[in-house]
């Protein structure tokens, strides 16, 4: 038999327990070569969990295998050769929640150094303890001999994806699943786990399958692709060939919904102000820092300065975009609009009324002019209230309603989101992300707002629920005269949505500038960053390799002096590290905080 | 250094805890009705004896005064002496006049100290006898959450938890030790005596280490990193004991810390009922008897008891889980 063929999966089907049920895969059959990389691409419900857990014999226990075999070098994984065949040494698993992956209570080196010696006990302790060290050096932890005593909740999102990676591969798999590794992480982050995990599928000479809801992540791979639909194979064949000419309708499609951000028509044009308009809001220089008890002292703080001094003017009817990488301060920054927290200093000004100065009572009536949407459906509802109860709530708190008046403009509500009626006395249990999504809007519309704060609204959906939405999000702005605010991580939908556009990072605004100008001609150097790790399938108008990001952004409690971005920028110089930059107009409507461009002005003016 | 910081302050936070307490009992004490001296010197004593009695005790000082004295003494380890008991062991009531005032009384600091060990040690069978019931049949519950075990630990909490700790003393008397003169039942002279009262104790809390063992057992075995070790290779039995446990031990710790001021309040009526020579028994009589010292010295060293039990199930939390803000 041919022994390059390491994995070979014959007509894989699997089901509910429950007999009648449809497959969720249906008779999957491929094969792979020892170090070859397959991509999967499939969006959310496609079948990739499922599959990528039936083939590390995985299923949970709803589900059941109905036919079909999965061979490991000539062993039936699910028959016979199951006792020849180890998960997690010969077979390794990386899925797409490491924070939740590994237990809280255990330092993360110590579970993988435990898992190593169970998968290979022929190893002892200090040999699995040695490789496990050496390894987190190789993914590129830094400091990683005190890092393997840390325990999980000390990891950031890519930390503990790089963690889990070592979990992986520690034991010298043959073959590795990577289940959408890279769909927590910021782009930055995500665009250096790609990186590593491709050289290290090279170097250890795994064969890799990859699974992805996102086309250009499986385009830095680069190999055979599979598209997975409904839980079957539609099409087979090389990355560049099925971008060049898709074989099925269905890949045609989710390569068209791959956002553009370049080769796209016009965004929404920068909505110019009108002369002496007044801004429906007005961020002026807000402040917040919370205090976190430090350990290990008697009475000290350490200060995490989340929003540093930020300075926005929101014009009424526009969309307004917010982006940065978690941990940049977006959300205290968000929190801070919909003044769920107070800044510690400088204010918000909405409509010309100061939300500092209001009383309580006061504050509750205005709230209906600001309503925030949060990322989460699932955490945001309350699980056992119908649903038509959920989206009059907002109104009962104001205002007495008579009923029969409340479920008409409940269902009226419900209607202009797109909710069928009948879902009014229906619990969401049973409801998609995207209704659910639906939902939180209907709730917060019901109160006639002007302006609505979405935070990262869009990003728990995929590409064809998300379009949907950014549709009602237009309908509904020319209808009731609404301004958005769009805080995301996600530039592909705020280059489609958004007039215009903030940067953040670590606190403060980098740049601010109109979608055009900052897509085509970002100013900062972070920026171009981000833009540059940003996955999709087409040519940028910069070279990415230029602008790869080392490392992680500084920790918002010892934030370095001068440029925070300093410390990862490749054209940082010594000014940087002392002063500094403020976020400054260089050109009309284009604001960025950085020494580079002050340079580029000195010159010209000389 | 972080358990350091925990230690001083927590020791710190417990002596005013212990402190605070010591001030209401001291107060209460004074306040409710039931004059100290009329039963020490007997009903049938002129007034006049009763208030020389009274003022020559300092019981007629005021309150913050008679505080104060107390504290200055409780600071040099002096608990005060007993109203009633003698050295001798005997106690001293009605008829027969022993003279309060004078040496002869017991030190409040022996009376405890000779009883605390018989204390301590029912409520340490005690909690080992409920650790050992619950234990099988919380993980047997917690680990398979729809199948009879989980109905098993159910039910059995359910039992334990209706039945009154006095009736089963009784019974348990009436079987184990009349009917089947297996076990003994009063007083003690040996360590076999402990066993009936700390069983009764045990089904007191049983219930509750069972409810928790089963629900935060239950709960930790959906959670994701317990799923996710079947892919990374480790065995069942490893998931279960070295990771599912751990993470459901935290809340079974701070259950039991909690735990302990039922352990109190059963221990009185128990020895009480077992004519145990515990602390229970011991403040069940001085309460009868408004043995004031004796009643205020039992306080204190449960509060003391209490508060140095929990700081230590706060580190044990911690150290098993770091998350936890200590």
């Amino acid at each position: 038999m041919d022994l390059s063929r390491i994995l070979e999966i014959d007509d894989l089907t699997v089901g509910a327990t429950t007999p009648g049920a449809a497959p969720i895969l249906d008779h999957i059959s491929f094969s792979l070569s020892t170090s070859e990389i397959f991509g999967i691409y499939g969006e959310s419900g496609a079948g990739k969990t499922v599959l990528s857990r039936a083939l590390a014999n995985w299923l949970p226990e709803s589900l059941e295998y109905r036919a079909g075999r999965v061979a490991f070098a000539g062993h039936d994984i699910l028959g016979a050769g199951a006792r020849e065949v180890r998960i997690g040494r010969d077979i390794a698993y990386i899925g797409s929640k490491p924070q939740s992956s590994l237990d809280p209570t255990v330092p993360v080196g110590v579970q993988i150094a435990e898992k190593l010696h169970s998968v290979r006990p022929e190893w002892n302790g200090r040999e699995c303890r040695d490789r496990v060290m050496q390894l987190l050096g190789e993914v590129r932890i830094p400091s990683p001999k005190e890092r393997y005593w840390d325990y999980p909740s000390k990891f950031s999102g890519g930390m503990m994806q790089r963690a889990m990676i070592v979990d992986a591969i520690c034991a010298e798999p043959a073959v590795l699943i990577a289940d959408n590794v890279t769909q927590p992480l910021d782009v930055t982050i995500a665009a250096q786990i790609v990186a590593l995990l491709h050289d290290l599928c090279m170097r250890h000479k795994m064969a890799t399958i990859y699974l992805s809801s996102s086309l250009p992540t499986l385009g830095q791979f680069g190999d055979r692709t599979a598209v997975l639909y409904q839980g079957r194979f539609v099409e087979q064949q090389p990355f560049e060939e099925l971008l060049a000419s898709p074989q099925s309708d269905y890949a045609r499609k989710a390569i068209a919904s791959v956002p553009r951000m370049w080769e796209t028509a016009e965004g929404p044009l920068a909505r110019r102000q009108a002369q002496g308009e007044a801004p429906l809001m007005k961020v002026e220089n807000v402040h917040r820092t919370y205090r976190a008890r430090k350990r290990g002292t008697f009475n000290t703080y350490s200060n995490v300065q989340a929003v540093r001094g930020v300075t926005l003017d929101i014009m009424p009817r526009e969309n307004f975009g917010i982006v940065g990488e978690s941990g940049c301060g977006k959300s205290t920054l968000t929190r801070l609009l919909a003044w769920l927290e107070t800044p510690d200093s400088g204010s918000i000004v909405l409509n010309g009324t100061s939300l500092g100065a209001l009383s309580s009572r006061d504050l509750i009536r205005k709230r209906n002019e600001f309503q925030l949407l949060l990322q989460d459906p699932y955490n945001a509802l309350p699980p056992r209230t119908t649903v038509g109860r959920m989206i009059e709530e907002s109104l009962l708190i104001r205002s007495r309603v008579p009923r029969a008046d409340l479920r008409k403009r409940v269902i009226a509500a419900m209607a202009e989101v797109g909710l069928a009626a009948e879902l009014y006395d229906q619990l969401p249990n049973a409801l998609s992300t995207g209704e659910r999504q639906r939902i939180s809007i209907a709730r917060a519309l019901i109160l006639d707002p002007k302006l609505l704060i979405l935070d990262e609204t869009l990003s728990a959906l995929d590409q064809r629920e998300q379009g949907r939405l950014i549709e009602l999000f237009s309908k509904l702005q020319e209808k009731n005269d609404l301004t958005y605010v769009f805080i995301s991580h996600d530039l592909a939908m705020v280059r489609k949505v958004c007039t215009r556009i903030a940067v953040m990072y670590l606190g403060e605004m980098v740049e601010i500038a109109d979608n055009h100008d900052l897509f085509f001609d970002p100013q900062h150097p972070y920026t171009k960053a981000l833009l540059s790790a940003a996955p999709t399938l087409e040519e940028k108008p910069f070279d990415p390799s230029d602008f790869l990001l080392e490392g992680e952004p500084p920790s918002p409690i010892d934030i370095p002096a001068g440029c925070s971005f300093a410390s990862r920028c490749p054209k940082a110089f010594g000014r940087c590290r002392v002063e500094t930059p403020r976020l400054l107009e260089h050109s009309p409507g284009r604001f960025a905080a950085c020494h580079l461009l002050d340079g580029d002005h000195a010159q010209a003016a000389a | 250094m972080l358990i350091l910081e925990f230690l001083v302050k927590r020791i710190a936070q417990g002596l005013l805890i212990v402190f605070i307490t010591s001030l209401i009992i001291f107060t209460l004490l004074r306040v409710v009705p039931g004059d100290p001296v009329r039963l020490i010197v007997g009903g049938m004593a002129p007034p006049d004896v009763v208030e020389k009695v009274a003022t020559k005790m300092g019981l007629r000082d005021p309150i913050i005064v008679q505080y104060g004295r107390y504290m200055r003494g409780l600071l040099q380890g002096d608990l005060g002496q007993s109203y009633l008991r003698p050295r001798s062991g005997m106690i001293a009531a009605g008829g027969q006049y022993v003279d309060p005032t004078k040496s002869d009384m017991a030190l409040v600091t022996d009376l405890i100290l000779e009883r605390l060990p018989f204390t301590l040690q029912l409520g340490g069978m005690a909690l080992l006898f409920a650790l050992l019931i619950s234990f099988p049949v919380g993980i047997a519950g917690g680990l398979h959450q729809h199948r009879w075990r989980n109905a098993l630990a159910f039910g059995m909490q359910s039992l334990f938890v209706s039945i009154p700790n006095f009736w089963l003393a009784i019974v348990l008397i009436l079987f184990l030790s009349i009917k089947l003169k297996l076990l003994p039942a009063l007083g003690y002279q040996g360590f076999s005596y402990v066993i009936l009262p700390a069983l009764v104790l045990a089904v007191e809390i049983a219930p509750f280490i069972i409810r928790t063992l089963t629900t935060s057992l239950g709960e930790v075995m959906q959670a994701p990193f317990i799923d996710e070790a079947r892919v990374r290779g480790l065995s069942r039995r490893r998931i279960v004991y070295s990771h599912a446990l751990r993470n459901a031990a935290v809340p079974l710790v701070n259950l039991l810390g909690i735990q302990l001021s039922t352990l109190i309040g059963g221990v009185l009526v128990i020895e009480y009922i077992f004519d145990y020579p515990g602390l229970g028994n011991l403040t069940v009589v001085s309460v009868v008897g408004r043995d004031f010292p004796v009643i205020q010295g039992i306080a204190i060293t449960t509060s003391a008891v209490f508060v140095f039990i929990n700081i230590i199930v706060d580190l044990v939390a911690y150290l098993i889980d770091p998350r936890v803000e200590i």
